[in-house]
């Protein structure tokens, strides 16, 4: 029960923020800005929430499934970026279509990378030998 | 205002994540990322019919960026395919990568021309 309502709150959160960083980064030049700054940001945050168990390891754990499932998940969107490319692709750009799928999925996986291993080089519990 | 109706769809939708990911995983198990796929797929055809539909500001804000942009997820699945590579699992890493794009631009394509075709243009 308090997973669901900590979901709520901070997808509540996460949804606007997408909302808002559309108004401030406008796709005015037909590029998705917004839509690639919030998907990279939220990879690299939620890679890192992921595997830093020595600072999530002191939250409740409904304030950790709500930030990383709720707030980033909702912050970070796979349909617009779908439909974004689709978009540019009967508009016929061809070259933003190749520079939105790169930026996305290399710069992506590259940010979730980025999180994972900053998380366990600096936030992970120290592995013991048993 | 429009902030607030994006911020309540999206709880709806990622409450949605949530318990779909949840019934994926006893369904199918967590060895790959079967739900994560399966939502990001539902998610990007139906935007595509809103698109399509040319529904109005509101409820395009609702329910596409709202909603949608909530139950689909990017960070997720992003992580997903990092995790893949770490356990060395590459093909099931390219494919899971594959699948998605590949998968969500044909159904996003195809939810925008079934749009136009039932709403579009009214």
């Amino acid at each position: 029960m308090a997973n669901y309502l900590s979901i709520l709150i901070f997808a509540f959160i996460g949804g606007s923020g997408r909302y808002l960083m559309g108004q401030v980064l406008p796709a005015s030049t037909g590029f998705p800005w917004a839509t690639v700054v919030v998907n990279l940001l939220g990879c690299l945050i939620l890679a890192w929430l992921s595997h830093a168990k020595r600072v999530t390891a002191h939250w409740p754990g409904a304030v950790t499934v709500g930030l990383g499932i709720g707030g980033i998940g909702a912050f970070t969107t796979f349909s617009t970026f779908s439909v974004d490319t689709v978009r540019l692709i009967t508009q016929h750009q061809w070259g933003l279509v190749g520079a939105y799928l790169t930026v996305t999925l290399v710069g992506g996986v590259l940010c979730s990378a980025l999180g994972v291993w900053s998380a366990r080089k600096w936030a992970t519990f120290p592995v013991f030998e048993k | 205002m429009m902030a607030g109706l994006a911020g309540i769809g999206a709880a709806i939708g990622a409450l949605g994540r949530y318990g779909s990911s949840q019934l994926g995983a006893k369904l199918m198990g967590t060895r790959w990322p079967m739900a994560t796929l399966l939502i990001n797929w539902l998610g990007s055809l139906l935007l595509g019919l809103l698109t399509g539909w040319q529904a109005t500001h509101v409820m395009t804000v609702l329910f596409g960026t709202g909603v949608l942009g909530g139950f689909t997820t990017y960070s997720t699945f992003s992580h997903e395919v990092v995790m893949l590579v770490d356990q060395r699992r590459w093909g099931a890493a390219l494919g899971y990568l594959l699948l998605s794009v590949v998968g969500g631009l044909a159904l996003a394509g195809l939810g925008v021309y079934l749009g136009m075709i039932f709403g579009g243009g009214r």
